[in-house]
């Protein structure tokens, strides 16, 4: 946390919110801790300090204004209706057609090569 | 000169020994007693996170006291244990700076006090860190990391309200004019404050330590446009004379130890 904060005083000193995230420990990835309401940058930082890192909780503190995160929530681009699971990293999970096919062919599994 | 840095009172003279007594006391007493004030704000203050971080600051100072009373403790070696020393003692006994002796007021008023007495206590943790007696220098060590926090929380609501304009402002004003004039007795003199210095406790007399202060907190007076704290009145009674505000806060810190001195928590 700087000094001086991200920024001055508010200009209207109007509460929002500001997401937290927060990395528990060296090397662990950024995760989303919660929210706190705050007029400006500078006590958004005070204050998630005291709920998401005065107990040692955290290494490093990320504070973000809500307005400033851009939202994407639409169903069509998000949960599209038709089968895309070959898009996943893992692609088809092929285990129970391989699994089908030896039956049929008769074939048992190939042990695993040893080493 | 300092002399070697020891946890050992040994090579301290008796006069050091007693001004060690009261230093730690004067330090442990005005934590304890801002820590409690402060306390008054949790679930009353301005708003749900502020009341959290207020809360959480008052614990800090709770637990600097603690600390403290423990090293007086030890020092002292005449039965009398941190809770004893924090809680048994009459209200003319306790050696808190006539700062802390203002009633808790409003947020104006607790966010004053807060500034004037946090920077003050930097100078003054800034002065025993490198105290010849270990047990002080590692404590104070931990200490000024959290207070450095402390201080920059402070700092931030000091210029909220003086640059707020109108009623945050003028009620800011008002609580800088009741208790700015007795700021300075956060350095009121010790008794025999002479031997802390020549023995490397203390790195230079309270009235130094003031003028520090003064250089410390003039440019944010001057930036925010507020008055800065005139001199003490009567600096040698700075942490005597006790006001009917602390005498109810005692009653209320007191309350529960009252019940049975004697319990187990």
């Amino acid at each position: 946390m700087s000094d001086q904060g991200a920024a001055g005083p508010g200009e209207t000193g109007t509460l929002e919110p500001w997401e937290v995230f927060r990395r528990e420990k060296e090397g662990d990835p950024m995760r989303h801790g919660g929210s706190v309401m705050a007029p400006d940058a500078q006590l958004a930082i005070h204050y998630a300090r005291e709920l998401y890192g005065r107990r040692q909780e955290s290494v490093a503190l990320w504070v973000v204004r809500r307005a400033d995160v851009h939202e994407l929530e639409d169903p069509d681009l998000l949960q599209p209706p038709l089968d895309r699971s070959f898009k996943k990293p893992g692609g088809h999970v092929m285990r129970d057609k391989l699994a089908a096919a030896r039956e049929r062919s008769g074939q048992p599994k190939p042990k695993a090569r040893e080493g | 000169m300092n002399a070697e840095r020891t946890g050992d009172t040994a090579n301290l003279d008796p006069t050091a020994r007693l001004a060690l007594g009261e230093l730690l006391l004067s330090m442990a007493d005005d934590e304890f007693v801002i820590g409690f004030s402060d306390s008054e704000w949790t679930g009353i203050a301005p708003l749900l996170e502020e009341d959290v971080a207020m809360s959480s600051l008052a614990q800090d100072e709770i637990g600097h006291a603690k600390a403290l009373y423990e090293l007086l403790a030890g020092l002292l070696d005449d039965g009398h244990d941190a809770d004893a020393i924090a809680y048994d003692r009459e209200p003319p006994d306790y050696r808190h700076c006539r700062l802390l002796d203002h009633p808790r007021g409003d947020w104006a008023d607790t966010i004053a006090r807060r500034f004037l007495y946090d920077t003050a206590d930097a100078v003054r943790l800034e002065a025993v860190a490198s105290a010849s007696w270990a047990p002080l220098a590692e404590l104070v060590g931990k200490i000024r990391r959290e207070e450095r926090y402390h201080v920059m929380h402070v700092g931030a609501w000091l210029e909220r309200l003086a640059l707020a304009g109108g009623e945050a402002r003028v009620r800011l004003e008002d609580a800088l004019e009741r208790l700015a004039p007795d700021a300075a007795t956060v350095f009121a003199p010790l008794r025999d404050e002479a031997a802390l210095v020549a023995g490397g406790i203390l790195a230079a007399p309270m009235n130094d330590l003031e003028a520090r202060w003064r250089t410390m907190i003039g440019p944010t007076f001057e930036r925010l446009r507020l008055t800065p704290p005139p001199p003490a009145t009567e600096p040698e009674r700075g942490r005597l004379d006790h006001t009917a505000a602390f005498e109810w806060l005692h009653s209320e810190f007191t309350s529960v130890r009252r019940l049975d001195p004697a319990a187990t928590w």
